[in-house]
């Protein structure tokens, strides 16, 4: 006799992450860089930062997360926002490191 | 009752365990099938409909329902009336202190400590005595198991996935203790907690693994915890070095001592309060100079007040013996205590 049994998953599946529309040109743009704050971030989004800026003349702005465990704060999430939503950035990256 | 999830047929109970191992969905033990029936019970036994929303986990927006509870508690052998218990920890854990999802997501591998308080501890046959802090019973262990089997289910925390733990501990797979009331001199934690003495009530916390320790060898309060404050201040050396929550669990041998002394858990948090601290140059004597830099002299307290640390009083009648379990990290995730249940059949 068979045993008719419930699925125990959320069942609602993963949001998958969707990689932003490209940007045309980087030069002149506001790139923001969220960093979770760990020691490890410092010298890995100090070279991004060289790269974005010497490289390709984009503007560079970056903020840390006051708690690397927890969501980024409010006040950087409202300043993140992309232009179109109504914030100064052009794009972002969201960074952990340990 | 209509229950919403989604069914599956399986030949039998042997092959129910192929088909939730095989998807990933249990902690590698067997599984108790989670028939429709089985899970019903557990839904009448707290009064609960299968679509009653627990909580949602903020980070990712994932909403939780009384049913999926009750099919993970069923898998992990809880019995229908130790769902309550369930329910009321998992809500706990999706309170904002808790920080649900850095503490089950981290690297550092914690696991949720849950305490049981009052009077369902008798009801549910829990035992707060020999070996309490693992497979001391049926229901501890079970409730336990079921909030991680939770976690793996319905958050994605298994190890790899969502649960990035460099090592984890043992009380990963369940890690439930209760409160040894009726021996102790003590109020409850839950009491301590603000939770009234009649109701019964749990306590998580995102907790590392136990800290045994051992001093028969006197019966002066100060003596006693100058051990656990030793082994406090071990893991601030070895671990971390910033306030957080602390437990500190008591056996009846060492407690006699304190009601001896007339000292309260008041009186214990007091003293471990002010004696649980470092200065940042210790950890050179440990290896980790390099992050000493010109702060050698500050001091750091392992807890950020008095009650941070969670006295709670378990174990065997027999033993010096006691335990120190750290907080996760420092202070990022507070404990936090919640009554279980509503009186459904009591008068208004």
């Amino acid at each position: 006799m068979s045993i008719e049994i419930l699925d125990p998953t959320h069942e609602t599946g993963a949001p998958a992450f969707a990689l932003a529309p490209r940007l045309p040109s980087l030069a002149g743009k506001t790139i923001g860089i969220i960093s979770n704050g760990k020691r490890g971030t410092r010298p890995f989004f100090d070279a991004i930062e060289r790269e974005l800026t010497e490289k390709h003349g984009a503007i560079v702005v970056r903020r840390v997360k006051s708690n690397y465990s927890a969501p980024a704060d409010a006040a950087i999430m409202k300043e993140a926002a992309l232009k179109e939503a109504g914030g100064g950035w052009d794009a972002l990256i969201a960074g952990i490191g340990d | 009752m209509l229950l919403t999830s989604k069914r599956y047929d399986v030949d039998d109970i042997m092959a129910a365990q192929e088909f939730y191992h095989g998807r990933g969905w249990t902690d590698g033990l067997p599984v108790v099938p989670p028939t429709a029936a089985a899970v019903e019970a557990c839904l009448e036994w707290a009064g609960m409909t299968p679509e009653q929303l627990v909580g949602i986990e903020p980070v990712r927006e994932r909403a939780i329902s009384a049913e999926k509870l009750a099919i993970n508690a069923v898998m992990a052998g809880c019995l229908p009336m130790h769902f309550p218990v369930v329910v009321a920890a998992f809500t706990a854990m999706l309170q904002e202190p808790f920080l649900l999802h850095g503490a089950t997501a981290s690297t550092g591998g914690c696991a949720v400590l849950i305490v049981v308080n009052g009077p369902i501890r008798g009801e549910l046959g829990m035992n707060g005595t020999f070996n309490a802090l693992a497979s001391s019973d049926r229901a501890s262990t079970a409730i336990g198991r079921a909030i991680r089997l939770i976690l793996c289910n319905l958050l994605d925390a298994r190890p790899g996935d969502v649960d990035r733990s460099t090592l984890g501990h043992p009380g990963k797979i369940s890690y439930c203790v209760a409160e040894d009331e009726e021996n102790s001199p003590w109020l409850p934690l839950s009491v301590e907690k603000g939770i009234p003495a009649e109701a019964s009530a749990v306590t998580v916390m995102a907790a590392g693994a136990p800290r045994q320790l051992m001093n028969e060898w006197t019966t002066e309060p100060e003596r006693i915890l100058d051990t656990f404050v030793a082994e406090i201040r071990a893991n601030m050396r070895h671990y971390s070095i910033y306030a957080g929550n602390y437990a500190i669990v008591v056996p009846p041998q060492l407690r006699a001592h304190f009601a001896a002394a007339g000292w309260s858990k008041a009186d214990v948090r007091r003293y471990v309060f002010e004696n649980a601290r470092i200065r940042r140059k210790e950890w050179a004597d440990c290896g980790k100079g390099a992050v000493v830099g010109s702060r050698g002299e500050q001091e750091y307290a392992g807890l950020a007040s008095e009650d941070s640390l969670l006295v709670i009083a378990a174990g065997g009648p027999a033993g010096g013996f006691g335990a120190v379990i750290p907080p996760w990290f420092g202070g990022k995730s507070n404990a936090v205590t919640m009554a279980i249940g509503a009186c459904f059949d009591c008068e208004a």
